[in-house]
């Protein structure tokens, strides 16, 4: 009997001295990795790590070509969601409350304003990568070979980023959020400019259902408050983790990233790697195995290119772990130094003069300027449909996975590039110094110029070149790279072109500093 | 072994990350404020009288405190860093520690009326720019308000009585010299006032961005915008037609008068206002208020170099002579349509009958005893042909040839409708006979004129003709 308890004693002694082993032990059930087998069992047996392969390509670990960008979309949204939730304790979303819960949090809250700048600066860093990020998919031809819905998803969280942010906007309930806000609401409304001239408002007033659904009316009020914080705080987010999931998986399913046909590893590709410790496993050296390399379709081992994958442990870890490091430094020193604005109290009365919608609606602003109908709902419409329609008309599949395809894929992209600054900066110079057909001709009707203003003439201008170019190369994959280009070029011209020389009353100036003292 | 380029961003990045992290844990910690608390308690602790006081200054609290006014759903942080404001051991010593200037703060605690009920500022703010809201950037619409000013608040809660009695003799200054300059003949205030400028209510809380700051010298906030507005109205915004004539230091009185003027009410338990009757305004005081800034002492006839036009003198004895009281009661009441005056009725600018006849009679205390010799106008009939004949000579170069005077003429308008349809012909036909001394309207009847008792008749009667159509 005191044998017995002493053996039971001692059991249960080892098992107090090996609980730290155990415990971890069953979190991770497959030991250190050691081993490929190990290394291999650390990501597929992992619930976060498992949309990951095994194994990587090397190519893939190359900074030179996914400049992490996605990564850093990402980790941006994740940022984003952890100082929301910091920030949600403290706001208040209410009209009498919103505007000093925000100036607490900047004023009183441990590291508030910090946080705030965080949230801020990381949702609106998200459309600068993304947008990034999409144009590296492009140019790379990455929207190819059987990715091509994912290129579609990609334009989804494009528009729920965009919502996002937009809803967020709002939320200080300041001036500045109050009088963007109208902006957007014309935009939403927009329209009724169309359903108007073709006098059809009365019976199907689509304008005025965006308005409401959105706002709750057709200016911000409480209503809208309540609205666009359920939007920005639940509902959207929630969106965008499912279709975040779906991208990614969509990923691994579609083959992971794209890589060059012709692939050669490097001297320098040994500083992003680990060399391979092909020892300890159960399988034979020369020959590689992994769980992906029974299952059908795509996978990085079935190929060719096994020689050139790397397990992804920790390969592809210790990447990522960097990627995030650096986006969470960006993000931190930026937000140290630079404040996320918040104005007066939001007044009705007093119109901000001028008022503008957030920066990376400002293009649509300025087209708006032009034609309610094609600024607000007629050109976004067509950009975001051409841009998801972009791999089923361009269907051409070499050279997938090589930056802008070939020499002629450079050469076109340059010239594309010089020929729409120069095209777009002359156009706006005419609208500026010349007025458009209204000031000619004062009695025309609306619906000629909602269908002949500057922003139609340029997105044709740029369809008719994209024409032209696949008509000249013969490669649709060349169109495509010219429309790409100049859509990313006249978003960037428009934006800055809205933001800094549309001063007062949408009057021009050459710059900021020349706006005159209200 | 480990992949040198991934390592070493991840190595640099978290280091950056560490060090910011650091960084702002530090700012959160260790504010602004925290540095004055820290010299407020050095201070206490070295000029401690005994031990026991030292060692009680040495215990001091370091920490966050705010006054919360629940009444008025404000929050005063300014305490964190005005640490000794009612400690009077801290009578001689440096902002922003120092005791609050005169016995103020006996019956205004702190902990009642917090900071900026007296002050402005955001009291919410907890770093110097921000919580004394200086700055366009600030984006405050009430910054703090400069000592010069800093009176008007008492008007929040104190009525001018009191005011004028103690401490706030500014405030009450600035009401007389708004009373005297005779503001309310163009501002409407409460209602009552004429229509040339704008209406003062709420002024001294309007947003920034109701003025036009382009003028401006210096800080571009409401205060400074009255100032300025006040030593050069015309410097500030371009189109006015203010009239000012202020002595020295009398536009800093007029502006702190027209801070108090705001549209939110103090909660009840903070007023202190007797409820007296206003003083009541007797025709002298009427007069300076609603006319005086126009027609100065009434005496003579100014030409007005805004106006371009000449503003006639109401308490002219030659004037008053020919209009007994009714026909000034009407003038006053109705205005002169086409000229700057207006309607002083009860419906429009908002005296009441009996201020209206107050002023009346202290205009007419002026009047000369003697009557004009009557006209007897009813004994002629007017020859309109004649009429036009002798108008288009003798008055057509002040009146204008349509007669409706204004801009650049000397002449009033004949056209209004207190010409045609409120004013006895017979007054018009005397005043044309006699003229006005100290205007520039002659006595056409006698030399150099001469017109005789049918011209003037002829040409009343083609003036009185305008109602209907005549002289276009």
């Amino acid at each position: 009997m005191n044998e017995t308890d002493q053996t039971g004693l001692s059991k249960f002694a080892g098992n107090v001295k090996g609980l730290a082993n155990t415990f971890i032990g069953s979190v991770f059930r497959n030991g250190k990795p050691t081993s490929d087998k190990t290394r291999a069992s650390a990501v597929f047996n992992n619930f976060f790590l498992h949309i990951q392969g095994v194994k990587t390509h090397i190519n893939t670990l190359r900074p030179s070509y996914t400049l992490g960008l996605g990564l850093i979309t990402f980790f941006l949204l994740v940022i984003v969601v952890a100082s929301g939730v910091f920030l949600m304790v403290y706001y208040n979303p209410s009209v009498e409350n919103a505007y000093q819960s925000v100036k607490n949090i900047n004023q009183v809250v441990f590291a508030g304003k910090v946080s705030r700048n965080v949230h801020k600066w990381a949702g609106e860093g998200m459309i600068v990568f993304l947008f990034l990020h999409m144009a590296r998919v492009f140019f790379t031809g990455s929207y190819k070979a059987g990715r091509e819905f994912n290129w579609v998803v990609g334009i989804v969280l494009l528009v729920l980023t965009f919502a996002l942010n937009l809803s967020g906007y709002l939320l200080p309930w300041d001036q500045l959020s109050y009088w963007a806000l109208v902006i957007v609401a014309n935009i939403m409304q927009s329209p009724k400019e169309l359903t108007d001239s073709l006098g059809l408002t009365k019976y199907f007033d689509v304008g005025t259902y965006t308005g409401n659904l959105f706002l709750g009316g057709s200016i911000p009020t409480k209503e809208s408050l309540n609205r666009v914080y359920l939007f920005h705080v639940m509902v959207l987010p929630m969106v965008i983790y499912v279709v975040v999931g779906l991208h990614f998986w969509r990923i691994r399913k579609d083959g992971g990233m794209t890589k060059p046909d012709l692939f050669n590893t490097k001297a320098s590709d040994m500083g992003i790697m680990v060399q391979p410790k092909k020892s300890g496993g159960i399988f034979p050296t020369h020959k590689t195995y992994g769980l992906m390399e029974l299952a059908r379709g795509k996978t990085p081992a079935v190929d060719k290119d096994v020689e050139n994958t790397v397990m992804s442990w920790p390969n592809l870890l210790i990447a990522e772990l960097a990627v995030l490091m650096f986006t969470l430094a960006g993000t931190l020193i930026y937000s140290y130094y630079m404040d996320a604005p918040l104005k007066e109290f939001a007044n009705p009365l007093i119109p901000e003069n001028p008022a503008k919608a957030p920066w990376y609606f400002l293009g649509l602003q300025e087209l708006l300027s032009y034609s309610a109908f094609m600024g607000g709902t007629g050109l976004p419409g067509l950009a975001l449909l051409g841009l998801a329609l972009i791999p089923y008309l361009d269907r051409e599949q070499d050279n997938v996975g090589v930056w802008f395809t070939s020499k002629m894929g450079k050469r076109i992209a340059l010239e594309s590039m010089v020929i729409s600054i120069i095209v777009i900066i002359a156009m706006l110079a005419f609208a500026v110094n010349f007025g458009w057909l209204r000031n000619w001709f004062p009695e025309i009707p609306q619906l000629v110029i909602t269908f002949v203003n500057p922003g139609t003439i340029w997105v044709g201008f740029m369809m008719l070149w994209s024409l032209c170019t696949i008509r000249r190369t013969g490669s649709t994959r060349m169109g495509a790279m010219a429309l790409f280009v100049m859509f990313l070029v006249s978003y960037l011209i428009l934006t800055y072109f809205a933001t800094d020389m549309r001063g007062p009353n949408w009057d021009f100036y050459w710059s900021k500093s020349q706006w005159p003292i209200h | 072994m480990y992949s040198r380029f991934y390592l070493s961003v991840l190595l640099i990045s978290g280091l950056l990350v560490l060090a910011y992290l650091g960084f702002t844990a530090y700012d959160s910690f260790m504010p602004e404020w925290m540095s004055y608390q820290f010299e407020y308690r050095d201070y206490l602790t070295k000029n401690a009288k005994d031990d026991a006081a030292k060692k009680l200054a040495r215990a001091l609290p370091l920490e966050f405190t705010q006054v919360y006014l629940g009444e008025m759903n404000k929050v005063d942080r300014c305490t964190n860093c005005h640490m000794g404001v009612e400690n009077p051991l801290m009578e001689n010593t440096r902002l922003p520690y120092k005791k609050h200037s005169g016995n103020y703060l006996v019956n205004h605690p702190v902990d009642k009326f917090g900071c900026t009920v007296c002050h402005e500022g955001q009291g919410s703010a907890t770093n110097t720019k921000e919580a004394h809201g200086k700055g366009h950037d600030t984006h405050w619409d009430t910054p703090i308000l400069p000592l010069a000013y800093v009176q008007s608040s008492c008007a929040q809660c104190h009525d001018t009585n009191m005011l004028s009695k103690s401490g706030g003799d500014k405030v009450a200054k600035g009401e007389a010299l708004f009373m005297e300059k005779g503001c309310k003949g163009c501002h409407k205030l409460k209602g009552v006032g004429g229509d040339l400028g704008k209406p003062l209510d709420k002024v001294g809380r309007q947003p920034i961005a109701y003025f036009t700051m382009k003028h401006i010298v210096g800080e571009h906030t409401v205060f400074n915008w009255l100032k300025q507005h006040f030593d050069d109205p015309r410097a500030i915004a371009p189109d006015s037609a203010m009239k000012v004539k202020l002595g020295e230091g009398e536009a800093d009185l007029l502006t702190t008068y027209m801070l108090t003027l705001r549209p939110d009410e103090k909660p009840k338990s903070y007023r202190r206002i007797n409820f007296n009757e206003p003083p009541v305004q007797n025709g002298e005081t009427l007069y300076k208020s609603y006319c005086s800034a126009c027609h100065g002492d009434g005496k003579k006839s100014l030409y007005d170099e805004v106006f371009k036009r000449t503003v006639p003198a109401i308490m002219n004895p030659s004037l008053l002579k020919v209009m007994d009281d009714t026909n000034l009661d009407k003038i006053l009441k109705e205005g002169r349509t086409g000229t700057q005056m207006t309607a002083w009725k009860k419906t429009a600018a908002g005296l009441t009958d009996e201020q209206i006849k107050e002023i009346v009679t202290y205009m007419a205390a002026n009047r000369p005893a003697d009557r004009p010799e009557p006209f007897r106008l009813a004994e002629f009939k007017g020859d309109l042909s004649h009429g036009k004949e002798v108008y288009d000579l003798r008055c057509a170069v002040c009146h204008g040839t349509n007669g409706k005077g204004g801009e650049d003429m000397l002449g009033v308008s004949l056209r209004s409708k207190v010409v045609q349809k409120m004013i006895d012909p017979e007054v018009l036909a005397i005043t044309v006979r006699d003229g006005r001394a100290d205007t520039p309207m002659p006595a056409f009847g006698s030399d150099p004129f001469g017109m005789s008792k049918q011209d003037i008749a002829d040409v009343v009667a083609y003036i009185k003709d305008f109602q209907s159509g005549g002289g276009k």
